[in-house]
């Protein structure tokens, strides 16, 4: 039996690698550190990415010339300027410096191999001389978006490779992980953040872990989508929800939803961008290669965002595959090889072997776009603590540190979660270092109750009522259908609607099974209400941001307009209120000044403003919304005009 | 794409292992349960549906549904394996599930691998041994890509756990390493970064616990998902010993 | 070397490398006599009178008797080496053998699909071993008695009392009622031999150069080799079929 009350320097939510990194900083510095995972720190889902972590390490000869100016700038037009400009600096100077301590902790990176390499490129098999000096270094390969070869990559299983070295220095350092166990509740006065309330999912029993500093790393929140999403079932979003449901910390840019071009149909595992990395095509059901027209430049390597709407289009045009679950594309990686599947994509080869049973190097594989990544989530500073509440941090998916805006690209995020937690990890070190732990008792055992209470409560429910999965299947297929790749006021309408009706039943819902432990259903049901939140505050904020950017596409809004929305949604929404908060701030000093993206469409509304007048009082506005203080001053390490010479 | 579409589905019985060690009432005991088959399902699906319309308090484990993170290891038939990659297709009408042998049971099909492979972790330390502190400024290390390939063989390993249940050896003796465990070990065996060497190496490897407790069942190579070449690994880590046994002090 | 006295862990270790060494390496030696066994008892398929100038000949010039004793001592050795790795507790033994059970019958139930991976399927090996458990306590059993039975033979003569291995003799106590346990035996002991073989290469790395699939068949097919050619002779020996090579020295003089 747990104590109902433990106490720690950190408080670490979510294993994942993000969660991982920061907790080994904040030990390394001596502190006391407790991880809290969903699942054993390496089922975390940071496991699934096999694509590849970007850092501009310029090795390979596709590479040469790359730096982390040609990073910034990649990073920040991916993001149709919605990033805040000085993190997406940070990010792009760290990359390197993080993927090479991933080194050093024991990823096994595939490597240059000095001499001739045959490579498919676009569509053609292209033999280059390796420079032998380079042989050894760590190899990158090519990503839709960027400007050189840059993803580092361990073959198919990079996330695996990164989170199972982190994880092994974790238990090095003897770091306490606590799996199975789920954080439902802040422990907080106010404005300040004294750890969590946290449910064991063996036991069923509830329990406070004070600490000095809380870190929210849960991850992505997919599954507000229901099954149409290439996260695991575990992406529920309780991170978010429970920083919401204070009421003061904000989430941001909720509506930035990232979709997949090529998941896997109909299960919707994820093919990784890798595949048309290395060559693969994208075919219609006439085996038509319409991205070439769509996209003569990038092609099939165009952003996500891009490549999704070309394929939900041509999908709309008719052009695709008829089955009883829905139309569906192809991805043709026949002209790649056996062997170079085999090898350089074998989880592919066997993801296509063993859930739809075919071979990729001779049959075509059925793809569909899909839910993905979350650009949105608890909105932090620079040093990733969150808006208005000292002491709470959030990293990786989870957070909104903003270095992605409206659209991240392929193999940022697993790099996100490296350098933000080496980052964020080092600042809830000094944070902690600086403060001592004086909350009363009666805060945290009074939120035990309160979240105790609520499986209680669903426990007394009685007589007939939906089921919790009705009506988590209901949200999924409104959000799929109505918050998708191409979004309108009136489906978005609708889908508000929806949810709140959604919102209504969950408070009637009614369990079928009140079996004493962790019970699976209770679980579930703990979780509902605040997906639903999600659900709602991503279809509200995508409802009222009448313009097109990045992930964000409005048909009735096909614009970006830099008049009036360059700027970052932020909603709060108490647990109790009956309905969210949104506001806006700007999305950081500007220093690329907004343009053309490199692909998609050209046309935008410019700015209003100058770029000067844009930047004028950013960071005292920034304040207002509830921004807090960072050690370095903000502006600090723009590093502005650094770009200049690149474009 | 297999055509996977029949007239009439099967029928399918699921006999599942059922007990809860929190309910105080609860006999281990199997249920069944009926369903209809339908294109692509998989164990995943199956279960899923099983508890979402006929009983909500079935308790199993499933994390990436895509044969990546290693949480749904259950004995399918009496034989383990990933229940999200394992398609009904593949099976007979009647299709029994028990949680796997070895790990601790939490409920039902769910058991913690979790705190057994940590264990095993801390007990092979199976981490990078180096002196050198992390030099933020340098350039990476160079590597050879071969080597790079071969270590990343071994990495592949998804901690599923299939492996340890279907060997005898680990099912009898708790402090065996297991397949997985000794896969670990010689994936650190061969890494340059790893400062031990062989002879550090041979103290935890060379015995009944380590590589001799392997007796050649060999079902461990059979079952393993990733299809990870543990015989060649078993081979590697006697050589290894024997040479480590040879050498001079 | 092997059995210096250091440091403990490492001797400890060492010991455990001598052990495995042993137990497999004895195996082998033994598996391997096995099959010169049978060719050397096989010359009774040529009649009485091969078989005794055999037996002399290996007598004469002192082959067999040292032979028996190394036999006999490296048959202990590996028995005791090798039941180390035999689970001392019944409900082990349970285990081990339900969780074979399971195994085995999941594979039968498994027809050959897209995501049917092994490259030994349906699984055997486990079967196998607990098989070779149970043949190696017959062979402790039966192969002792013989052993000693033979040492008899062989090695009294030195004292001048009888006159070692002859045809005679092992027809008339094979007829006599020990053609029972020697069936079993000569079961017992291929199958032991030819699944040993097959293990020792696959736990040493024989996967290198050729496939499980293959080395499996390969065993398989010596092993009804030698069990059919053991049965013949066994039949000779209780006289049931005449020496069906006799003709080869039918001109040989006596
Ligand atoms: C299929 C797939 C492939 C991808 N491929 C790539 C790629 O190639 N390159 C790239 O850059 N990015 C990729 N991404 C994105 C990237 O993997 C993720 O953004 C990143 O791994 C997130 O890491 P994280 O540490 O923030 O969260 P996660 O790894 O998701 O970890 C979340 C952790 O939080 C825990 N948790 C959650 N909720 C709670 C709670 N309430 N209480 C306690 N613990 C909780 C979980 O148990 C888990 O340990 C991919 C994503 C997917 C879905
Ligand atoms: C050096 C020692 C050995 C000698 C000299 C020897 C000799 C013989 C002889 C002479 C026979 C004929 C039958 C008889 O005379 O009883 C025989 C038969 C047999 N021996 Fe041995 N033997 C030796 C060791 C073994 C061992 C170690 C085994 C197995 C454990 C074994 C298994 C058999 C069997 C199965 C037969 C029956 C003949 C057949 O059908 O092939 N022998 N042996
Ligand atoms: C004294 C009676 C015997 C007993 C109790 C016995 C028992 C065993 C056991 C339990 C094993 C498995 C060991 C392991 O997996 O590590 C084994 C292996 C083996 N046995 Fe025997 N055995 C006996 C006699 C024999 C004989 C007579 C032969 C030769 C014909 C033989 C040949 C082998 C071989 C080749 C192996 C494989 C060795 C290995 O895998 O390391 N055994 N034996
Ligand atoms: S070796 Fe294979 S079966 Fe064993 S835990 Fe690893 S992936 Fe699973
Ligand atoms: S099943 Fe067990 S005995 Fe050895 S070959 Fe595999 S570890
Ligand atoms: S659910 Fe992740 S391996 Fe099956």
């Amino acid at each position: 039996m747990t104590a109902e009350l433990i106490s720690t320097d950190v408080l670490i939510i979510g294993g994942g690698l993000a969660g991982e990194r920061c907790a080994i900083e904040a030990a390394a510095a001596g502190h006391d550190v407790m991880i809290l995972s969903l699942v054993p720190p390496r089922r975390s889902h940071s496991c699934a990415a096999q694509g590849g972590m970007q850092a501009a390490l310029g090795n390979c000869v596709k590479a040469e010339g790359d730096n982390t100016s040609l990073h910034f700038l990649d990073t920040v037009r991916g993001s149709d300027w919605g990033a805040d400009q000085e993190v997406a600096r940070i990010f792009c100077e760290e990359a390197p410096v993080a993927v090479r301590e991933l080194a050093h902790l024991g990823v096994p990176w595939t490597r240059v191999r000095g001499g001739k390499n045959s490579y498919v490129i676009k569509g053609e098999r292209v033999e280059i001389e390796e420079r032998m000096e380079n042989d050894g270094l760590i190899m990158h390969r090519d990503f839709g978006g960027t400007a050189k070869w840059r993803a580092c990559y361990a073959a198919a299983a990079t996330g695996h490779a990164a989170l199972y070295a982190v994880d092994s220095e974790v238990i090095r350092l003897g770091i306490t992980v606590r799996d199975r166990t789920e954080a439902v509740e802040l422990i907080h006065d106010g404005d300040r953040c004294w750890g969590a309330v946290a449910r064991c999912l063996r036991t069923g029993n509830h329990f406070a872990v004070v600490a000095k500093a809380t870190v929210i790393a849960t991850g992505g929140y997919g599954r507000i989508y229901g099954q149409y999403t290439t996260n695991a079932t575990i992406n529920e979003g309780m991170g978010a929800v429970i920083a919401m449901n204070t009421g003061i910390v904000p989430l941001g840019n909720m509506e930035a939803v990232q979709f997949h071009p090529t998941a896997l149909a109909p299960s919707n595992i994820l093919i990784t961008e890798g595949c048309r990395g290395d060559g693969g095509y994208l075919l219609d059901k006439d085996l038509h290669r319409f991205m070439v027209d769509a996209e003569p430049e990038k092609q099939e390597l165009a952003s996500r965002d891009v490549v999704s709407r070309h394929m939900k289009q041509r999908m709309r045009d008719g052009k695709g595959v008829e089955t009883p679950y829905g139309p569906h594309l192809w991805l043709d990686l026949r002209h790649l090889g056996e062997a170079h599947l085999t090898t350089k994509l074998r989880e592919v080869f066997e993801i296509c072997r063993d859930f739809v049973g075919l071979n990729p190097a001779h049959e075509l594989i059925p793809v569909q776009p899909t839910q993905h990544y979350s650009m949105g989530g608890i909105r932090v500073n620079k040093d990733g603590q969150a808006y208005n509440m000292a002491g709470l941090f959030a990293a990786g998916e989870a957070a909104c540190w903003d270095m992605h805006g409206f659209n991240r690209l392929g193999g940022n995020s697993l790099a996100e979660t490296v350098v933000a937690g080496r980052i964020v990890g080092k600042k809830v070190a000094e944070f902690v270092a600086a403060t001592s732990l004086d909350v009363r008792t009666t805060v945290a055992l009074e939120a035990r109750r309160t979240a105790a209470g609520r499986a209680a409560n669903w426990l007394q429910r009685t007589g007939p009522g939906p089921s919790v999965y009705a009506i988590r299947n209901a949200m999924g297929e409104t959000m799929m259908s109505k918050v998708g790749i191409f979004r309108n006021g009136d489906e978005l309408e609708q889908a508000v609607a929806e949810i709140s009706a959604l919102l209504a039943d969950c408070d009637k819902a009614v369990l079928q099974s009140k079996v004493p432990g962790m019970n699976p259903e209770l679980s579930f049901a703990l979780r509902l209400k605040g997906m639903l939140r999600l659900a709602f505050v991503t279809a509200n904020g995508a409802l009222l941001r009448t313009e097109s950017r990045g992930a964000h596409y409005r048909s009735d809004y096909p614009l970006r307009n830099d008049a009036e929305w360059l700027n970052r949604t932020l909603v709060r929404w108490a647990g109790d209120a009956a309905e969210p908060v949104f506001s806006y701030e700007p999305v950081g000093e500007i220093d690329l000044p907004p343009g053309h993206r490199g692909y998609g469409s050209d046309e935008r509304i410019e700015m209003r403003d100058t770029i000067e007048q844009y930047n004028e009082n950013v960071y005292a506005r920034q304040a207002q919304h509830g921004r807090l203080d960072t050690v370095e001053p903000p502006g600090s390490r723009m590093h502005r005009g650094a770009w200049k010479e690149y474009v | 794409m297999k055509t996977q579409e029949s007239a009439t589905p099967r029928r399918l019985s699921f006999e599942i292992f059922r007990y809860n060690p929190e309910d105080p009432e609860s006999v281990p005991h199997m249920q069944t349960y009926e369903l209809d088959e339908a294109p692509y399902m998989s164990l995943y699906l199956a279960l899923n549906q099983i508890r979402e319309t006929q009983d909500p308090s079935l308790q199993f484990d499933f994390a990436c549904r895509s044969a990546i993170c290693g949480s749904c290891g259950m004995m399918v038939n009496g034989r383990p394996a990933l229940g999200c990659r394992t398609l009904t297709s593949d099976l007979p009408d009647v299709v029994r599930l028990h949680p796997l042998p070895v790990f601790k049971l939490i409920g039902d099909l769910s058991v913690d691998t979790g705190t057994w492979f940590r264990e095993m972790v801390e007990k092979s330390e199976a981490w990078i041994h180096t002196e050198q502190p992390f030099d933020p400024e340098a350039t990476e290390a160079r590597m050879d890509d071969d080597l790079a390939q071969a270590i990343y063989e071994g990495e592949r390993c998804i901690e599923c756990g299939c492996c340890v249940a279907s060997c005898g050896v680990a099912n009898v003796n708790k402090d065996f390493f297991g397949p997985a465990g000794l896969n670990r070990i010689a994936r650190f065996m061969m890494d340059p970064r790893d400062a031990r060497n062989d002879s550090d190496w041979f103290e935890v490897v060379a015995n009944a616990d380590g590589v001799f407790g392997c007796i050649g069942m060999m079902a461990c190579h059979d079952v393993c998902p990733k299809e990870l070449p543990l015989l060649e690994v078993y081979a590697y880590l006697r050589r290894k010993s024997l040479a480590a046994a040879f050498a001079k002090r | 070397m092997l059995g210096d006295l250091e440091s403990s862990a490492v001797d400890l270790a060492r010991r455990q490398v001598a052990y495995e060494l042993l137990s497999g390496a004895s195996g082998l030696v033994l598996a391997l006599f096995m099959w010169g066994h049978m060719i050397l008892v096989g010359s009774i398929l040529t009649g009485s009178r091969g078989f005794d100038w055999l037996a002399g000949m290996l007598e004469d010039y002192y082959i067999a008797q040292p032979t028996v004793i190394v036999i006999f001592a490296l048959f202990l050795v590996h028995g005791a080496l090798a039941s180390r790795k035999i689970p001392a507790q019944l409900a082990e033994r349970k285990r081990m053998i339900a969780l074979q059970k399971g195994l085995a019958r999941a594979g039968h139930n498994r027809p050959a699909t897209a995501s049917d991976i092994s490259p030994a399927q349906p699984h055997v090996e486990s079967l196998l071993w607990i098989w070779q458990v149970r043949t190696g306590m017959v062979i402790l059993v039966l192969g002792s008695f013989h052993v000693i039975l033979l040492g008899f033979d062989v090695l009294t003569p030195l004292f001048g009392e009888r006159i070692g291995i002859e045809a005679l003799t092992s027809t008339e106590r094979v007829r006599g009622g020990l053609w029972l346990p020697y069936a079993l035996l000569l079961i017992c002991v291929e199958f032991h031999a030819g699944v040993g073989l097959y293990r020792l290469g696959v736990k040493w790395g024989s996967g290198r150069f050729l496939s499980r699939r293959v080395l499996l068949n390969i065993e398989r097919v010596l092993l009804w080799f030698f069990l059919v050619l053991g049965f013949i002779v066994l039949l000779v020996l209780a006289g049931i079929l005449p020496p069906p090579l006799a003709f080869l020295l039918s001109g040989v003089a006596g």
